[in-house]
């Protein structure tokens, strides 16, 4: 089931300067830590002259997906989305 | 038959995104792969799915509404549209294939044209199918692992695009001029690109009814007969595997269609509708540098009625709000029969807007061209619909951006 949650929450980041790439590692989210996968698609879009970066990936067991924003002018993070893989 | 098969080395590619939508969002939540996901512009049960994975495919579940999928599979999974991510996924798709050669022409947001004819690749010496294997393993490094591409060979557009169609998902197949009769010899007319249920009536009218019987027709029937215009002399070509679909047209239009979430017959409501419309309409227009001259509305009913008009107008349209008031000239005209279902407005025969004949009543406070400048730069910076008309108040909801089908000018 696809839930939306709009809630800001907190990520532990980090970069890799090997691979040039930025990744969230850590959500914590309702005093739950969730050790993340890797990044299943990264997309960003302009809301207005914001840009909005988009980390689509899940938990590493695989049990539920993360929709996560970061917003690059407060540097805020958002917890869009959650799945659990099932139909509604 | 007069003219030969085009027997030219098949260096024209054809790619497209298999199940686009669909394989996008199981390549970002891997929790979805390999299961049926389509994805509806509403996900509500009356909401039309626009796209669905390979797995709800198999089970026959394609363009329907989304209460008919789950009568044949009650747990398909229902995603909603995220148009961004489409944009981001055909930018990078295009990126792919122009690291091989500048001639890419985007069909739509998943469909490609490359034509070879002198690119690097086949100058290296580089046969076509492997350059095919090798940009498919660019697309999975550049979308993700789970992306797959169809990919079709031939002399020319159209057989290059039934090519991309003989073998998915993930498929490759070359058409070349010795291919065409065993080709045409397996597909119905319908499979045609290009061909739908009308022009079929049409050429078994004139007793065809196989691709083969079409290739052998003469051109002077087909031209004469069937199409009655120079259109029956290009399918005559077209077929024979030469190339007349590379014609690239400029805009002649912008356009926006919508589909109503909650149906209404009350003019006060539509004609809420109809001002967001035309301020989208007006943003692209204005995006892309155009003024219009004439505006369209049409609409569909509950009871399967539909109506459209369309007025050239005497002055250029370039603000929201002439676009707007032009609309409602047009929408007065009705008499509104049911609920409306759908609503489709458009700017037509549209010219650059610059540079500017001076009007009359610039810069005085019926100077609108300067108001939707001045409007156009503040959602620029803050936001689409920071600034809007005030009959567009507390519509954010309503009327959200959409994918596009076909056009590809706004990513």
């Amino acid at each position: 089931m696809r839930e939306k949650i709009n809630q800001e929450v907190s990520i532990v980041m980090y970069y890799s300067a090997k691979q040039k790439k930025a990744v969230p590692h850590l959500l914590n989210w309702q005093n739950k830590d969730y050790s993340l996968g890797p990044v299943d698609y990264y997309h960003t879009y302009m809301e207005g002259q914001e840009r909005q970066h988009i980390f689509e990936l899940s938990d590493k067991e695989t049990t539920i997906f993360f929709r996560l924003r970061l917003n690059s002018s407060n540097l805020h993070w958002t917890l869009e989305t959650i799945h659990d893989g099932l139909a509604d | 038959m007069d003219l030969q098969i085009n027997d030219i080395d098949p260096l024209t590619m054809h790619i497209d995104l298999n199940s686009c939508y669909a394989i996008i969002e199981q390549q970002a939540n891997r929790l979805i792969r390999n299961k049926p996901v389509g994805v509806a512009a509403y996900t509500s049960p009356g909401g039309f799915i626009i796209a669905s994975s390979y797995e709800a495919k198999r089970m026959g579940i394609k363009l329907m509404r989304i209460r008919d999928a789950r009568e044949i599979y009650k747990d398909i999974i229902i995603l909603p549209p995220d148009p961004d991510k489409y944009f981001d996924a055909h930018r990078r798709f295009r990126t792919v294939l122009e690291r091989y050669t500048s001639e890419v022409t985007p069909k739509s947001v998943d469909e490609f044209v490359v034509d070879f004819k002198g690119s690097r690749a086949v100058q290296d010496g580089l046969s076509l199918v492997n350059t095919g294997y090798k940009i498919k393993r660019d697309i999975k490094e550049s979308l993700g692992e789970y992306v797959t591409v169809n990919i079709g060979i031939g002399p020319n557009r159209f057989l290059a695009k039934i090519a991309a169609g003989m073998d998915k998902p993930d498929g490759m197949d070359v058409i070349t001029a010795g291919d065409i009769w065993n080709i045409y010899g397996q597909l119905d007319l319908i499979d045609l690109p290009g061909i739908n249920y009308r022009y079929q009536a049409r050429l078994n009218l004139a007793g065809i009814y196989t691709p083969l019987d079409f290739l052998e027709a003469p051109m002077f029937k087909l031209k004469k007969e069937v199409f009655k215009s120079i259109v029956g002399y290009y399918w005559y070509l077209r077929l024979r595997g030469y190339e007349v679909d590379s014609a690239r047209f400029g805009t002649r239009s912008f356009g926006n269609d919508y589909a109503v979430g909650d149906k209404t017959s009350d003019p006060e409501q539509i004609s809420r509708l109809l001002m967001k419309l035309c301020e989208k309409t007006g943003r692209r227009l204005r995006k892309h540098d155009y003024q219009a001259q004439g505006v369209s509305l049409g609409m569909g009913f509950e009871n399967g009625a539909w109506w459209g008009k369309s007025k050239r107008s005497k002055s250029l349209l370039y603000s929201t709000q002439d676009i707007y008031l032009s609309i409602m000239r047009l929408f007065r005209h009705i008499a509104i029969p049911a609920k409306v279902t759908h609503i489709n407005i458009a700017v037509f025969d549209v010219v650059p807007a610059s540079p500017i004949q001076i009007g009359l009543f610039d810069g005085t406070r019926l100077d609108t061209r300067s108001l939707a400048r001045a409007s156009d730069k503040i959602n620029d910076r803050y936001g689409e619909f920071t600034v809007v008309p005030a009959n567009m108040a507390n519509m954010q909801d309503v009327i959200i951006k959409r994918v596009p089908f076909g056009s590809v000018r706004d990513i």
